[in-house]
């Protein structure tokens, strides 16, 4: 279902005053009450806190990722092939079926390099920039600590996977050297906690991304829209009663754009001063309505001021004079992490996703998604193809509990799916299209994890 | 020699028993000898100066890589075996059946090629010494000639390690026995070619003089003769051409060695030699360089370092195959070597002359002539050159016209018959009052008889190595199968550069047999012809005869004119060119033949040269941009200089946009300026040939690899090795070899760098090379500008007055030093913290997606994402960002996390 919120041309321009309005509106109208919920953040693995950069290399980080899911890989062989030895990549031997746990490679023709900057002969035409850079060439490699093995067979296809999946692989090592894979193991979904559906209540979680502020995409009466309707300030009683059931608010990064074209190095002209903390203050202004009304949690994403690599620590309370006063705001890290009223709610703002878009195949945005889940890795291709932060002792995009709602925003379609697991798990899986092209957020209900848009439009009528 | 009008002269054919006797007997013949009854004479030795493999090749009419038939009957199995050899029998060399190399034997032989390469553990600050270091391990790779894939691979360790997939890997216990097995296993596989990256000057002399130092008598027995030792000799090879150069020869009867490194050299020009940078430039590959200091430390270690250690070793070993596949060099040479008629090893061990020389005996045996030997005048003859017309240059933004002698020098040997027994003695001419019709009196003053009454011998042979050349071009359109397109195209190229070669023997004053005579008067035709082109050229195209411009000869070089038509379009241009070719072509003595190939639209002509332009060959898209004589690849400069020439060509070639060119140059030089330059670019590489007090003038690198072996033995530079430095700021008045640094230790640091002495030495020349001919006030438009007049120097953080400096913090938004209640910024700033962040946030962000980048790629490079990278190849473009990233983040990280209280 859909609920859309259309306001004309007409009432456009008048628009922009409703909060200015708000206080005398609450005043005509019967109090309404809005629910509460429990919140419980979980963000402390997504946290850098005391870790820098000492020379370490990547190397860990895999390790690390290895030996968690090799443990339980293990776990898992002895129910699925109970009969056939495990061995490692060297303890191969030329036609003897075995198991082997490895993490994953895959070698990729076109896989941009960097080395391509230094090649010697500078092509006349410009490079196509490719949104997809597999090629039917690629192949898998499986690797452990003790070497690599290149993988053949039909089993495994090397347009679903990628760099940094660890799996388990039943086959045989053929006279070139090659593994034959017969068969595949992942580790599945991870346990799930038993949700507490103890409220037998609607209540409602706003998940938004990609609003751009800044942008010349965006349209800030659009935003405005949304916050009214979220904060109550729109419709009549019973809009506003639904607005009251609302108890959560997310926003799944790039809130804003910033022209960074502007930062060369040099000193700034004032005038580019304040065009680079324009965008930021107008979201301030939104945010500081809505945290008045509402919890809402931040994320950072690709395009925020934020740091690059996975996971990006939470935007700085400094960008947000207004909205940090209030304790309803909380900036998080991405990916974010947080129980609700005992719903285990996990999500990122999307760069896991695209990235996978970008080096494997599959039907839509969804199925990544479940495949993240079955991989139990939010995050494989880090940090092969996507920037990481080179921890040393833990892997922390590895998914030990299995959420209830699994969210990515900044797609380019809206989509939901629930996903089944082996031992009974359920999880609610939702692809958040960007407010800035769609005037679109996802509105999940609490109760029965069920979900829709909310779309908002503004015509005008020249 | 010289010619001569009798037919036959009587000769004396003295065979003697032994190859090694023919020079002991020449030495006599040469001296004199007492006969009696006519007292001391001496002699002019015919051919006695030619070497036993080559002399037996050509009296059996053998040329390299050729097939050998031995007919049913003719032979008998040999009654004791004298060789390793997998079929061993005796037979009359005069029964063998040489096929020529077309159809069913132009293909290849399955040759065997052994690859490998050895590691040594050597001790710190000392490249290993045969004598104390032990081979650790040898890592070996069989491959079949046309397969892809090696069907042997293995490696020898000293002591355990641990397995690697599809490899079989043998472990010893001592040195002894790995070398012992290597023996047995060359014994075994019996190669037909051995490559390797330095093996004739490394690896094999290592092996076998460590061999000697352990006293392993039976080890050097390599080749296909039964008890036979492998010698080594220093040899220096010396030729015009390739330079001289010293190397040791080790002689392997019955296998052909083939170091990839003599190769790379001889064929092609690059900026670095190393295999890294020779795999990066042919394969596109990154090779990992473990340096030799941490490769006694993985030795020392488990099993898995070595293992480590042994994968690395592999990876050396398979690369020279790879190169050797991917540009197909045992086509080529197999091609050179049938083309010429000489074995396969003397392509590589030896010059060009034996090329020549072997195809003029060849031809000479044909035509019942002998060749003197000739006393080696060794005197520094001079002649002229060949000739280039004075560039006109400018940038022209009209299509210029390329007309191109097709072999020029060829072709003129061929039309005037300049042949050893076509040259008239200066005496003779006098004396046989030959009749004028039947002479070319060369430009040179030369005289020279026309074919018809004697026909020269090289230009029969150049004749047929061009018609070859044709066919074999014709052939190549034909052919479908990709090898033998490959075999095709190594012939063409065989052939053309066989052609061209001639010209270099006559007038190579070291060579068999020099005749300056020959070559002056090649390239007196050659400039008399430059001239005529250009006149022609002018007198006929112009607007009196009916054409829209007067066209211009721009430049001419040894064997091109550069045409200016006027016209605009290159299609005019082209039509123009072909009509000019053709009715110039027309007044010259066949063969020789004026070519239009190309359009150059538009041009840069700096120099004598030193041009660049956009190659057009067909008039709807450019080919390529093509570049001379400019600092693209020149291998002294730091890579600055590289990417700034190529990107404003590009810019001012293929964009056509001389202003962006321009503003391009001067954010270089403000980045320079501002220290904002990525450190890898600005590294110098020179190679440490000698040890510091050997050099007569101090060089910058060499004073560094002194300073750098105080401060560390163990990673200081040794001869031979490449030293990298950068210049950085010294004391004023400094000499610039006092300003060297290790680009490491200038990260370390933060050791400021001296942009002044990159802009002056470094990049002010070439750019105002090219820009000179388009901007009026080049230098002062590029090098003087506002752009240059902001300047950041970083703080050196050891040394000096550092040490007496008090570190405080300073505002992040202007730079004021904060009071100790201020953490981030003073409080004229405060207000502005969501821009400042923004920008700091950026840098970090930046820094990190680079840091990912580049640490990533090197995990790629060593083909392992659970083990650290150690590679430390200096020779890699992302080395030094590497190891800047990962300090400038940290130091970005250090910033922002200021900003969280």
């Amino acid at each position: 279902m859909e609920n859309r919120v259309k306001v004309l041309a007409a009432a456009a321009a008048s628009c922009f005053c409703f909060p200015a309005m708000a206080g005398m509106e609450i005043d005509t109208v019967e109090n309404l009450q809005r629910k509460q919920s429990t919140y419980k953040s979980l963000d402390e693995t997504f946290e850098i806190q005391n870790e820098t950069y000492r020379g370490q290399q990547y190397s860990q980080i895999y390790f690390a990722r290895l030996h968690m899911m090799r443990t339980l890989l293990y776990s898992l062989v002895t129910h699925w092939k109970p009969h056939v030895p495990v061995c490692t990549v060297l303890g191969l031997e030329e036609g003897k079926e075995c198991i082997i746990v490895g993490t994953l490679y895959k070698h990729m023709k076109l896989k941009p390099c960097i080395l391509d900057e230094y090649s010697k002969e500078r092509s006349a035409v410009p490079l196509v920039k490719h949104h997809n850079f597999m090629h039917p060439d690629d192949h898998l490699v499986l690797e452990d600590e003790s070497g690599r093995v290149k993988l053949g067979g039909t089993v495994l296809s090397p347009s679903v996977y990628v760099t940094g999946v660890v799996v388990a692989l039943h086959g045989k090592e053929t006279g070139a050297g090659d593994f034959m894979v017969l068969d595949v193991l992942e580790a599945g979904l991870a346990p799930q906690i038993e949700p507490q559906l103890k409220s037998r209540e609607d209540k409602y979680v706003v998940f938004i991304s990609g609003v751009s502020a800044g942008s010349s995409l965006s349209n800030p009466l659009q935003f405005q829209l949304l916050v009214d309707h979220i904060t109550g300030h729109l419709g009549d009683e019973k809009e506003q009663g639904i607005a009251a059931e609302i108890v959560h608010v997310v926003i799944a990064g790039n809130s804003v754009e910033i022209p960074l074209g502007l930062l060369n190095g040099q000193n700034l002209a004032s005038k580019d001063q304040s065009r680079l903390s324009e965008p930021v203050q107008e979201l301030d202004i939104s945010l500081t309505q809505i945290a008045a009304g509402v919890p809402v949690d931040i994320m950072p994403g690709s395009n925020d001021p934020a740091n690059f690599s996975l996971p990006q620590q939470p935007l700085n309370r400094w960008l947000f004079p207004g909205s940090r006063a209030y304790n309803t705001f909380r900036s998080c890290t991405n990916p974010h992490c947080f129980e609700l009223d005992g719903v285990r709610i996990l999500g990122t703002s999307g760069q896991n996703i695209d990235d996978l878009k970008k080096y494997s195949e599959g039907r839509d945005g969804l199925e990544f998604m479940e495949r993240t889940l079955k991989w139990r890795h939010l995050a494989p291709t880090t940090p092969n193809t996507l920037g990481c932060y080179p921890f040393t002792d833990r892997d922390p995009f590895l998914i030990e509990s299995c959420p209830h709602v699994y969210f990515v925003g900044n797609q380019d379609k809206y989509g939901t799916r629930i996903l089944k697991g082996a031992e009974g798990q359920l999880v609610r899986l939702i692809s958040i299209p960007k407010f800035c092209n769609t005037g679109m957020v996802v509105v999940l209900n609490l109760r029965n994890l069920e979900c829709h848009t909310l779309s908002f439009e503004t015509q005008f009528s020249s | 020699m010289y010619y001569q009008q009798q037919q036959s002269h009587p000769f004396l054919k003295i065979v003697v028993a032994l190859p090694t006797m023919v020079a002991g007997c020449r030495g006599i013949l040469e001296k004199g000898i007492q006969i009696d009854g006519l007292g001391m004479k001496n002699f002019l030795t015919y051919e006695s100066n030619v070497l036993f493999a080559l002399r037996f090749m050509i009296d059996c009419n053998v040329v390299g890589g050729n097939w050998i038939e031995v007919p049913a009957g003719k032979y008998r199995k040999t009654s004791k075996s004298l060789s390793n050899c997998q079929l061993e029998f005796d037979c009359l060399y005069s029964e063998l059946i040489s096929h020529a190399a077309e159809g069913e034997f132009s293909k290849m032989a399955p040759f065997r090629i052994l690859s490998f390469d050895i590691e040594c553990a050597g001790r710190k600050g000392h490249f290993p010494e045969p004598t104390h270091d032990p081979v650790i391990q040898v890592a070996n790779l069989v491959t079949l000639q046309g397969e892809d894939q090696p069907f042997v691979r293995n490696i020898m360790t000293l002591n355990s390690c641990s397995p690697i997939v599809g490899v079989d890997v043998m472990s010893f216990e001592t040195e002894r026995e790995v070398l012992i097995a290597w023996k047995e296993f060359i014994r075994e596989v019996d190669p037909d070619i051995i490559i390797g990256y330095n093996i004739c000057k490394f690896d094999l002399p290592y092996l076998i003089e460590r061999a000697a130092t352990l006293g392993i008598a039976e080890f050097p027995v390599l080749g296909r003769i039964r008890n036979s030792r492998v010698r080594i000799k220093d040899a220096t090879f010396s030729s015009r051409q390739y330079g001289t150069r010293e190397s040791k020869e080790v002689t392997v009867e019955g296998r052909v060695q083939f170091d990839l490194l003599q190769v790379m050299q001889r064929d092609y020009k690059l900026s670095s030699y190393s295999l890294n940078s020779v795999s990066a430039h042919f394969l596109s590959e990154q090779k990992e360089d473990v340096h030799h200091s941490i490769i006694s430390d993985l030795q020392n270690g488990n099993a898995e370092t070595r293992r480590r250690l042994a994968v690395y070793c592999l990876k050396d070993a398979y690369l020279p195959q790879r190169l050797l596949d991917k540009l197909m060099l045992i086509y080529n040479y197999v091609e050179m070597a049938r083309v010429t008629g000489v074995p396969l090893s003397f392509l590589l061990s030896r010059g060009q002359s034996i090329k020549v020389l072997s195809q003029l005996l060849r031809k000479a045996k044909e035509k019942n002539l002998v060749i003197p030997n000739v006393k080696r005048a060794g005197s520094e003859e001079k002649y002229e050159g060949a000739t280039v017309l004075e560039p006109k240059a400018g940038f022209y933004e009209n299509p210029i016209a390329t007309l191109d002698f097709a072999s020029l020098y060829p072709s003129i040997m061929m039309a005037y018959n300049l042949c050893y027994c076509t040259l008239v003695t200066p005496e003779d001419v006098r004396k046989l009052n030959l009749p004028p019709e039947c002479v070319n009196k060369t430009p040179s003053g030369e005289t020279f008889v026309k074919s018809n009454l004697q026909k020269g011998i090289l230009p029969e042979i150049l004749e047929e190595l061009l018609t070859a050349r044709k066919r074999a071009k014709a052939d190549l359109k034909k052919a479908k199968d990709p090898f033998e397109k490959a075999v095709l195209d190594g012939r063409q190229l065989a052939l053309k550069i066989s052609a061209n070669s001639v010209y270099g023997f006559t007038g190579a004053t070291v060579a068999q047999l020099p005749c300056l005579e020959i070559s002056s008067s090649v390239t007196s035709y050659g400039r008399q012809m430059i001239e005529h082109t250009k006149k022609l050229v002018e007198d006929k195209f112009t607007m009196l005869g009916g054409y829209e411009h007067n066209a211009e000869v721009i430049y001419g070089d040894t064997d091109s004119v550069m045409v200016q038509f006027g016209v605009s379009t290159v299609e005019a241009a082209m039509k123009l060119g072909r009509e000019a070719a053709e009715y110039i072509s027309g007044t010259f003595i066949k063969p020789i033949n004026l070519e239009f190939e190309k359009v150059y639209y538009p041009y840069l002509l700096i120099s004598k040269k030193r041009y660049a332009g956009l190659l057009w060959t067909n008039p709807d898209r450019f080919d390529k941009m093509d570049t001379k004589g400019i600092e693209t690849v020149r291998r002294d400069n730091c890579l600055l200089v590289k990417n700034l020439v190529t990107e404003c060509l590009h810019k001012i070639l293929i964009d056509r946009d001389v202003p962006s060119a321009i503003q391009f140059v001067k954010n270089t030089i403000s980045d320079l300026l501002m220290n904002r330059m990525d450190l890898s670019l600005l590294v110098i590489t020179k190679g440490l040939t000698k040890t510091g007090d050997d050099y007569e003038v101090k060089a910058a690198h060499v004073t560094l690899a002194e300073r750098m072996r105080k401060r560390d033995a163990a990673t200081a530079p040794n001869v031979g090795d490449r030293v990298p430095y950068v210049i950085v700021k010294g004391a004023k008045g400094a000499k610039a070899f006092e300003k060297s640094e290790d680009p490491i230790y200038v990260l370390e640091n933060n050791i400021p760098i001296d942009p002044q002495y990159y802009l002056e030495n470094q990049i002010s020349k070439p750019l105002l090379r090219i820009f000179e001919p388009i901007l009026k006030n080049a230098s002062k438009e590029l090098l003087q500008g506002s752009h240059t007049r902001s300047i950041s120097i970083s703080t050196p953080s050891t040394g000096g007055i550092m040490k007496f400096a008090k570190k405080q913090l300073t505002c992040i938004g202007c730079k004021t030093l904060l009071s100790n209640s201020d953490q981030t910024l003073c409080s004229n700033c405060k207000g502005r913290e969501a821009e400042l962040y923004c920008k700091s946030v950026s840098q970090v962000s930046e820094l990190e997606q680079i840091f990912g980048r580049l640490w990533t790629q090197c995990q790629e490079c060593q083909g392992s994402l659970h083990q650290d990278v150690l590679c430390t190849s200096r020779d890699c473009p992302i080395f030094y960002r590497r190891k800047k990233a990962q300090k400038d983040m940290a130091e970005a990280k250090r910033q922002l996390d200021r900003w969280s209280f």
